[in-house]
């Protein structure tokens, strides 16, 4: 078998003396699309700060692509091709929608800290954030401040900031939280489209975007895998039913 | 908001008819700077007016030194409380590299001795700077007040470059000139100023447009998301941090060609608390907001400390005024006018205005007057000046000035909160109307 794409061999992390993550081992396969799912408070979002080098882990150790990655700082992971989204929106707001979506790429297109490149002169650059722009369906804001968008639209703009850089590893945090269920319809389409060829990893509360998009589902509770298989598996498994799924899996 | 989306676009109409129309105001203030001197030019005498020419200049400097300051206020959000230092430092340098050139040591052209000066900023910047951006919002602000401190309190303890109290005096006369010019008429020092000053703002304005210049946007909006997108935001401050000293250090070089000497205070927290306040007044949401600031502070500065001895507590009231209702400064006061100017309703405004104008000018000249009451009864009395408002000698020992002012303040203040509750219902309702109108469109 390859190498995964990312491996959790034993994480741990406790906040003073409340352990929050208690041992998870996890290997996403490279192209997979894998969904966390869990009750409130089992973890999920620490566990993506861990991974992306938001928080400092207490124990065990985080591979990408066979390279541990534990300790590093969140810049040095980012531009080893694994970049996240955040559950509160986490834009530039003050900055226009363009602007936003080109701070994305400008690391991975090689333009480090240069303060001797205009970036009207940057073709290729602006021709591919226009792209993205397009990607994300916000072509038309372009020159809008991004704090001015509607939540949808600023979620949306996430997530194009987050594959902006080409990274080939995707954190989505709760991508379609607090969205209508158009809106959240719309965002799958968008999800599965630009994740195509490169392996996802997502928090969704949402069990119908999650059977919809995920190949693996892994359910965390307490800080702990209780589960982790394809979604058909997870619905029929006994623990998850008790534990976590319950009336909202049959709703789904 | 077409108008502004085309403006932004990178390709834009071309030739010198599209960089004139984009940028006239520039090259208007350019062709202003240029002009200015030569109304106050004696026919008679064959000189310029010695006042205005010193105070251009130092509107020049300002200029330099407060966009520079916004490169670090408005730009990358980092509130510094120590900017003068690299001012100071860059004047310094300047001054020995003019007293070496003078000596025959480096033959540097007098053009040129900026580039002392902007070389000198960067190198502190890039030392104090590397200590100061390892951290941000209130720890940084912290750190520079602490840089302040103890450059202010070096320059008194190292003699040997910083000349102590008395500071270092140079002779900007030294003889090499790429135009061939003497430099002892201040009026050849202004353009020099004015060719330099023009670089500068040409030089800060581009780098805005840099991969660097928006990243330190990017980390002052969310320098968390930063991160996420590959940036160490604290090498983004680093960077930005020493490129606002190299342009510090500029206006540095001016201020010692222009006075031909650095003292200490040029290092000092005053001369930091001038740049905030320079920028703050003219906006730091816009580029050219510092600009406004510096020419507004100078003027104030020159002229109302000719009349009054009061002009700093009128610089700080406004300041404090400023930050209370108008946060994003005189130019983003007239940003908010921009939607209701194109949607051509200024002329709803205009009645309001006129309604806040009368009210507005009651309260500020009786607080001029209470100001002046207290400064002619304290320090004007010990100068034995008498108070005098056009041949009418006022007492400032007898009641009724007092009375007046106080009348003015509190019944125009009444006023001026009436007014403004009105005003403020029409704005909204403008804004309103506006809005729908966009709407249905």
């Amino acid at each position: 078998m390859s190498t995964p794409a990312l491996r959790l061999t034993d994480v741990r992390k406790s906040f003073g003396s409340t352990a929050v993550i208690m041992g998870v081992s996890l290997d996403v396969a490279a192209g997979s699309r894998h969904a966390i799912i869990g009750p409130n408070g089992a973890g999920k979002t620490t566990l993506f700060n861990l991974i992306s080098g938001r928080f400092p882990m207490t124990g065990g150790s985080i591979a990408l692509h066979g390279r541990p990655i534990d300790g590093l700082p969140p810049h040095e992971i980012n531009r080893r091709g694994l970049s996240r989204s955040f559950q509160v929106t986490s834009i530039f707001p003050r900055m226009t929608v363009f602007e936003n979506i080109r701070c994305g790429l400008l690391w991975s297109r090689g333009y480090k800290y240069s303060f001797w490149h205009l970036m009207g002169g940057q073709r290729t650059l602006n021709d591919q954030a226009a792209r993205l722009l397009a990607d994300v369906n916000l072509e038309t804001r372009r020159d809008v401040p991004a704090g001015l968008l509607s939540y949808a639209e600023q979620r949306a703009l996430e997530i194009g900031i987050t594959i902006a850089g080409g990274a080939d590893t995707i954190l989505l945090d709760e991508p379609t939280a607090g969205m209508s269920r158009s809106e959240a319809n719309h965002a799958v389409a968008l999800i599965r489209r630009i994740t195509a060829g490169k392996t996802l990893v997502m928090v969704e509360h949402d069990m119908s975007v999650v059977f919809d998009l995920a190949d693996v589902v892994t359910v965390l509770v307490y800080g702990q895998v209780i589960a982790s298989g394809p979604p058909a598996e997870i619905r029929a498994n006994r623990a998850v039913q008790d534990a976590y799924l319950g009336a909202p899996a049959e709703a789904a | 908001m077409s108008a502004v989306g085309t403006a932004a676009r990178p390709i834009e109409a071309g030739g010198a008819a599209g960089f004139v129309r984009r940028h006239w105001p520039w090259l208007a203030a350019l062709a202003f700077a240029v002009v200015v001197p030569w109304f106050s030019y004696d026919w008679s005498t064959g000189r310029h007016s010695g006042f205005i020419v010193s105070m251009l200049s130092q509107i020049g400097i300002s200029i330099v030194f407060a966009l520079s300051y916004n490169m670090l206020m408005g730009q990358a959000g980092l509130l510094s409380f120590g900017h003068a230092v690299f001012l100071g430092l860059g004047g310094y340098v300047t001054a020995h590299v003019l007293n070496a050139t003078k000596g025959g040591g480096v033959p540097l052209p007098l053009e040129l001795t900026p580039l002392a000066g902007a070389l000198g900023g960067l190198g502190f910047a890039l030392v104090l700077g590397y200590f100061a951006t390892q951290q941000r919002a209130t720890a940084f602000a912290m750190i520079t007040l602490g840089i302040g401190e103890l450059i202010t309190s070096c320059a008194l303890m190292f003699q040997t470059f910083f000349g102590g109290e008395g500071g270092v005096s140079t002779n900007r006369m030294t003889g090499h000139s790429l135009l061939g010019m003497g430099y002892g008429a201040p009026i050849q020092v202004y353009y020099l100023i004015v060719a330099w000053t023009a670089l500068s703002v040409v030089g800060m304005l581009l780098l805005t447009r840099t991969p660097l210049g928006r990243m330190a946007n990017a980390c002052r909006d969310n320098h968390e998301r930063a991160q996420f997108v590959g940036y160490d935001p604290r090498m983004v401050r680093f960077f930005q941090f020493a490129l606002s000293g190299l342009f510090a250090g500029i206006a540095g070089s001016l201020y010692t060609l222009t006075y031909e000497i650095v003292t200490y205070d040029t290092v000092a927290g005053a001369m930091s608390a001038n740049a905030l306040l320079m920028t703050y007044i003219g906006g730091v949401g816009v580029f050219a907001g510092p600009v406004v600031g510096a020419v507004l502070i100078v003027l104030l500065q020159s002229w109302v400390s000719l009349l009054s001895n009061s002009w700093l507590v009128y610089a700080g009231v406004l300041f404090i005024l400023m930050v209370t209702f108008a946060p994003m400064g005189l130019t983003g006061l007239v940003l908010m006018h921009q939607p209701i100017w194109r949607a051509g309703r200024m002329g709803r405004l205009l009645g309001p205005y006129l309604r806040l104008l009368i009210p507005a000018l009651a309260v500020t000249v009786g607080f001029v007057l209470a100001v002046e009451l207290c400064s002619f009864l304290t320090i004007g009395a010990a100068q034995g000046k008498s108070f005098t408002l056009s041949r009418i000698t006022v007492d400032p020992r007898s009641a009724p000035p007092w009375l007046i002012a106080g009348a003015l303040m509190v019944g125009g203040g009444l006023w001026l909160r009436f007014a403004m509750r009105r005003f403020g219902a029409t704005w909204g309702a403008v804004s309103e109307e506006i809005k729908r109108a966009e709407v249905r469109a």
